[in-house]
């Protein structure tokens, strides 16, 4: 069946994508890519179900509504990993923040315990 | 105040066991290597493990990692410089704090990773150093599986090999024991390693950036104190699975 194989090959984008995912512009334009796909998806399927049903039917998943469930599993498997690595990139810049807070604030108490040194 | 403010502008180790005032011009303590100590938590036992480092070593850096207990002011008290993480951020973010502090110095030769718990010997760091210096070695890790003297349960001897087996897995390198705490590093060896897990898999990812650096290195035999303190505070073998998982998801 086609059905199976593009639902796992969605799968394994999804799984690479948690592994591989960097910080880049092309990486926000496959993001916003696939939400602007989504919402037109989502206003055909609303607007023509039987294009749903057809569709659903060519890739041999047998109903429409299967077809929508599945597409919406694997939406939210990426939204889920694409939060996830939002998530660790803010926790590297909370870090950044922190440690140059750290480090700032000891070169101060550093200087000032030189400052007094010299002056007794 | 038992800090010390030192000539080079930093906070110098004062210890009472040592230090009489004259004893300054004397003082034979250890000053090339930095030792190193994440801080959360441990007013329980910090103000002994601070006080038999500053016998040994002149500069303490203790990184504080946003403890909630008075874990600061004693490691100050005991004579440990104190760096303070404004939030918890995790071990591994607060050891790269210290080496960030210790690349600042140009004094220093050598780092040395310290936990706070009180389950590390500071001879044992005293001689991994001298092991590093004697033979120009960039790296010592401690072992606690090189001889018999260190004797953890079951639990935790299945806990460590596990970690010691994925460490082998992901790294290549044959380290006997993969999460142990004590380490002396030289300053090249520093320059190769920058931290990115906050938490507990910093310890992989420390062997995992100096395997990539192909620097020398070799293991030394420590022993572990297991008091009950530490072993309230162990890993599990569920968190494993975490170091795995944030080593392969970066």
């Amino acid at each position: 069946m086609i059905s199976q194989w593009v639902i796992a090959a969605a799968l394994v984008l999804v799984g690479v994508y948690l592994l591989k995912a960097r910080r880049s512009p092309n990486q926000q334009a496959i993001r916003r890519l696939f939400i602007v796909v989504a919402l037109l998806g989502g206003f055909i399927a609303v607007l023509f179900p039987e294009y749903t049903n057809a569709l659903a039917g060519f890739l041999g998943i047998g109903r429409g509504a299967d077809l929508l469930l599945y597409s919406f599993v694997v939406f939210a498997l990426f939204y889920a990993v694409y939060q996830y690595r939002r998530q660790l990139w803010q926790e590297k810049i909370t870090t950044d923040l922190a440690r140059s807070l750290t480090l700032t604030q000891a070169a101060l108490e550093d200087f000032a315990a030189q400052h007094t040194d010299k002056k007794n | 105040m038992a800090s010390h403010r030192g000539d080079e502008g930093g906070w110098l180790c004062q210890n009472n066991y040592v230090m009489s005032p004259t004893a300054s011009a004397k003082d034979t303590r250890e000053r090339g290597a930095w030792v190193v100590v994440p801080l959360f938590n441990e007013a329980e036992v910090i103000t002994e493990v601070i006080r038999g480092l500053c016998q040994d070593f002149v500069h303490v850096i203790c990184v504080d990692d946003g403890s909630v207990d008075n874990s600061v002011e004693l490691a100050q008290a005991a004579g440990a410089r104190v760096l303070r993480h404004p939030i918890n951020l995790g071990q591994g973010a607060a050891l790269q704090t210290g080496f960030d502090y210790v690349a600042s110095k140009p004094d220093a030769t050598h780092v040395i990773t310290f936990d706070a718990d009180g389950q590390h010997r500071v001879v044992d760091a005293r001689e991994m150093l001298e092991l590093a210096r004697r033979k120009r070695l960039s790296i010592i890790f401690g072992s606690r599986f090189l001889d018999k003297r260190t004797k953890p349960g079951l639990k935790k001897r299945i806990v460590l090999k596990v970690a010691v087996l994925m460490t082998r897995a992901i790294t290549g390198l044959r380290l006997t024991d993969a999460h142990n705490g004590l380490r002396v590093l030289s300053m090249e060896a520093l320059g190769h390693i920058r931290l990115e897990q906050n938490g507990m898999s910093h310890a992989s990812e420390i062997v995992h950036q100096l395997a990539k650096a192909k620097l020398s290195w070799r293991e030394y035999p420590v022993e572990v104190l297991y008091t009950e303190y530490s072993k309230r505070k162990g890993q599990s073998l569920l968190n494993s699975v975490n170091i795995l998982i944030d080593l392969l998801v970066r």
